[in-house]
């Protein structure tokens, strides 16, 4: 035999590999192999049991006959594919995902012809050494572009000291929205390391004649396709108009990293302007094709948080999480929206913390709005009732979870400790291991693994 | 002294028993993952899996390391690269356990005064050396059971990275290639941060065992692999995807690229790519840049008498370096545009031009004695006549020429902004600028000569142009 052959038990196992409906998933407790056995086994009855008749009455069967039997027999596997279906779609909703960036729009000009003034430039065309090189007068951006490359220009501002407006806009408008990549990643870092002399010790800071302001971050990301309330409507992603942004999108977030970092001792930004902005980042993070930056977003992510003083935050957080609850769409992507907040410090945890409490109020309709108000609501679903929605449940539960793990003052609370319990034992102990409907193992494993997690605690 | 430190924080027998049982109930989630390998439940059970042991790891106040189960269970989610999700998150994941359960560090404080070396040899490592070398047969039986990178393992990850770095652009890039990339940074980030604390305490008590017990030297001793080619590899790859995310802007976010993109489904690996690539590039460097540390601290010691028979003998990196970009022109300047650390540029680029200028008695025994011959000052006086220059642009063609000096000079602006010329310890700011303008002028001089030893015209502006250019402002600025 054959190493690459199927084992004997495997072969049988063929429904497993080629399950009736393809793009379904398979859940843990084989349901969807039950039931397509199910189906295939009645089928096969009524097909054998057809085949019986067809050769007992051989002779006397009309054609009209044979096609009623027919088509009874396709009509009823038409109703098994449309059950099946039926089950699939529940579980359909596997993976988060938003289409954050729609349509892009057509970029700025990036001509400049008022870079010849640049007064270094100038200077220097009197000057006798021009004599060595000689550079004429009617330069083009090429030629700039190449100083820019070759890391030459951030050489001469820091040596002169002084960033004039037309090279701070020239470069500020290439790294956010030029297509090639060499010129903007060179102008971003041209960009942050300007900014970064701002913050840095022992170097001396370069006087800039122009700051960009957040109008400008804000209108990069429009251009880009951004949207602003994606919860309105949520595109579909395989039309083509939903590109996904462009590869400028790295250089934004960058350059926005740095420059929170610089505002929190300059002030370009207002505090509304970083909530929105920190908003904006963990939307980034729902959109899967652009899960890759990921490492990029969180440090962006770090110093959006850290730009904020300590009273600013104290205001902020809560404001970012309830804006942010009430776009997010309830599903995997509102846990996505918690779990991309991973920084270790205390404020991501506040805002981890604070977001999932927000999104939990906002599963129940804002009704109740105090902690131990959505508890109660909570522990006084019943997992016995035929209708109860599991994948409301795994939301609740996750969300729960990481909103008092995550709070430390609230998690110390001994009502909050028991009704959490409660909350747990309901759904690890009252949903037997052999329920089949979609979701309630993955509520009941959840549960029990937190259970476990509490009493070690 | 080094110090071993045998248990870790829990040391009571209540927390053993807790650690053990949320290890045990952390492993579980990914048991049923085993059953049904690639479907989409196996890929949310990894993914409980990752935030379960970040929660425990992080969340605490003072939080404990995880197991070394969960760790090796979290590098294997990245070793197999199912998804992009997938491989992010657990890369993230392992870095920072690196960065918060360092497994060698520094103790801030002692009695004495004397800072110690904390060594914990039990945690957990993604990388299998040692010094003994009979041990390598256990290490080769073990190796399927486990997963871990020898040495053997550490150059084929490299020589794949090569391979992808010197193909096409058009070639199908995924998320496999991806994750060998990210799989690379992070043992890049373990090798240093085993190797960082080492040499500054070797740096303080210039005791060579301290640093031949680090990783990278082991690993870069290891019998199993050739060293030279493990180098070799590491260039191309370095040059090869300098060049190719340098190449990606010709057709940019252009209408026609996106399209493309979207149509192998691949966007998100595409974007992620072009940000990859450039880190792979930066790991690269930092792996380049601590060889080259690590040679000069064995010099140093093999100058002590403190090495033995039992050390071996490697070739310096900056020779091998130095071979490759003489032997191949064509990675020269990828080389020079992507390798920006300005302290070893410059180096480099001295030794480059003491290669053609030195007599070879001179360059045996260079080491220590810092003489005027091998400063950047020294190779701009070799251009201060026309006859020494156009001796040298017999050897070294004169395009060469100029841009090694032009990254020459950037390198030295660099270093000055930095504060950290050689032989300019801790002085004064105008002393700096007297320095610099010295420089700049014998830069110019130097570029002066060249024109004159190769009759080159006013048309001849091509990037060094630029690089000239810029020297003359610069020049301008300072005076």
């Amino acid at each position: 035999m054959d190493v690459d052959d199927p084992l004997d038990f495997e072969i049988e196992d063929s429904l497993l590999i080629n399950p009736v409906v393809p793009k379904k998933r398979k859940k843990l407790i084989g349901l969807d192999e039950l039931l397509s056995e199910h189906y295939k086994e009645q089928s096969k009855l009524i097909e054998k049991e057809a085949k019986k008749q067809t050769k007992a009455q051989k002779s006397y069967d009309s054609d009209e006959d044979k096609n009623c039997k027919e088509a009874k027999l396709s009509s009823l596997l038409d109703d098994c594919q449309e059950q099946m279906r039926a089950v699939g779609s529940q579980e359909e909703i596997s993976e988060w995902d938003l289409c954050v960036f729609g349509q892009q729009k057509t970029t700025p000009p990036l001509s400049f012809p008022e870079l010849g003034s640049w007064s270094i430039l100038q200077s220097f065309m009197n000057n006798e050494l021009n004599s060595l090189v000689g550079l004429v007068t009617k330069q083009d951006c090429s030629f700039l572009e190449g100083l820019l490359i070759n890391g030459w220009l951030l050489k001469l501002i820091f040596k002169c000291g002084c960033l004039e407006k037309s090279i701070a806009t020239w470069t500020f408008l290439l790294m956010l929205y030029s297509s090639k990549e060499e010129l903007r990643s060179s102008a971003c870092e041209f960009w942050c390391a300007i900014l970064s002399s701002k913050i840095q010790d022992g170097v001396p800071p370069v006087e800039i004649d122009w700051y960009p302001s957040y109008s400008e971050l804000k209108g990069a990301l429009e251009i880009y396709g951004f949207l602003f309330n994606f919860s309105s409507n949520i595109p579909d992603k395989n039309s083509s108009v939903f590109k996904g942004p462009p590869q400028n999108i790295i250089t934004w977030i960058k350059f926005t990293a740095v420059f929170c970092q610089v505002s929190c001792k300059q002030l370009f930004l207002l505090t509304s302007d970083r909530q929105e902005l920190a908003e904006v980042i963990i939307c980034l993070f729902l959109d899967r094709r652009l899960q890759g930056l990921s490492v990029l977003m969180r440090s962006c992510m770090q110093s959006v948080i850290s730009s904020f003083t300590e009273e600013e935050w104290i205001n902020s957080y809560s404001e970012i999480a309830k804006s942010l609850a009430s776009r997010v769409p309830m599903d995997l992507n509102c846990l996505r929206a918690v779990q991309c907040i991973s920084g270790v410090e205390t404020r991501s945890k506040h805002l981890k913390s604070a977001v999932a409490f927000q999104i939990l109020v906002n599963c129940f309709d804002n009704k109740v709005t105090d902690e131990e108000g959505i508890l109660n609501l909570l522990i006084s679903i019943n997992v016995k009732e035929k209708d109860c929605d599991f994948f409301k449940m795994y939301l609740y539960l996750v969300l729960t979870e990481n909103w008092l793990r995550y709070d430390q003052m609230l998690r110390d609370k001994p009502v909050v400790h028991e009704i959490w319990g409660l909350f747990l034992r309901n759904c690890s102990c009252q949903i037997s291991s052999t329920d089949l409907r979609s979701h309630a193992s993955k509520v009941r494993n959840k549960a029990a693994f937190l259970l476990q997690g509490v009493g070690n605690n | 002294m080094e110090k071993r430190k045998i248990s870790n924080n829990c040391s009571n027998a209540r927390g053993r028993i807790n650690r053990g049982g949320m290890e045990a109930n952390i492993l579980a989630i990914l048991d049923s993952a085993e059953s049904h390998k690639d479907s989409q439940d196996a890929k949310d059970d990894r993914i409980d899996f990752l935030e379960a042991v970040r929660t425990a790891s992080f969340v605490p106040e003072n939080g404990t390391p995880p197991t070394e189960k969960m760790v090796e269970a979290v590098f294997q989610i990245l070793r197999e690269g199912k998804s992009l999700e997938l491989i992010m998150s657990s890369y993230e994941l392992l870095n920072e356990i690196e960065k918060s359960f360092p497994r060698v560090y520094i103790s801030e404080s002692s009695g004495n005064g004397s800072r110690d070396l904390i060594v914990i040899n039990e945690a957990w490592s993604p990388l299998m050396v040692s010094l003994d070398v009979m041990s390598s047969e256990r290490e080769a039986t073990q190796k399927n059971f486990c997963g871990l990178f020898d040495p053997n393992g550490f150059h084929e990850l490299v020589q794949g990275l090569a391979e992808l770095a010197n193909e096409t652009i058009s070639k199908g890039l995924d998320t496999k290639s991806l994750g060998n990339m990210l799989l690379f940074q992070y043992l890049v980030n373990v090798l240093e941060g085993d190797f960082v604390p080492r040499i500054n305490v070797y740096k303080e008590s210039m005791k060579w065992s301290f640093l031949k017990e680090c990783l990278l030297n082991m690993l870069l001793g290891s019998r199993r692999i050739n060293y030279k080619v493990l180098m070799k590899d590491c260039l191309s790859t370095i040059c090869g995807l300098c060049q190719d995310y340098a190449g990606i802007d010709e057709s940019g976010c252009s209408e026609t690229s996106m399209e493309k993109s979207s149509e192998n489904h691949n966007n998100d690996v595409t974007i992620a790519l072009l940000e990859v690539q450039k880190t792979t590039c930066m790991a690269m460097q930092k792996l380049l840049i601590m060889i080259m540390e690590l040679d000069i601290s064995k010099k140093q010691a093999d100058m002590k008498g403190q090495t033995t028979r039992a050390d071996g003998v490697r070739t310096p990196l900056v020779e091998i370096i130095l071979d490759e970009l003489t032997y191949d022109r064509d990675i020269l300047s990828p080389f020079l545009q992507v390798f920006n650390d300005p302290k070893w540029k410059l180096e480099l680029i001295v030794q480059y031009f003491l290669k053609y200028t030195a007599k070879p008695s001179v360059r045996t025994r260079r080491s220590n004695s810092h003489s005027e011959d091998s400063t950047f000052v020294g190779v701009l006086k070799s251009f201060s006549n026309s006859s020494s220059t156009k001796n040298i642009i017999k050897k070294i063609d004169v395009e060469v020429v100029q841009l090694l000096l032009a990254h020459a000079f950037q390198a030295y602006l660099s270093m000055s902004s930095q504060q950290h010329l050689p032989g300019l310890s801790n002085c004064k700011e105008a002393e700096i600028d007297s320095s610099l303008m010295e420089i700049s002028k014998n830069v110019i001089a130097a570029f002066n000569s060249l024109r004159g030893a190769d009759n080159m015209s006013n048309q001849a502006l091509g990037s060094c142009g630029v690089a000239n250019i810029s020297m003359s402002i610069l020049l301008h600025l300072i005076s």
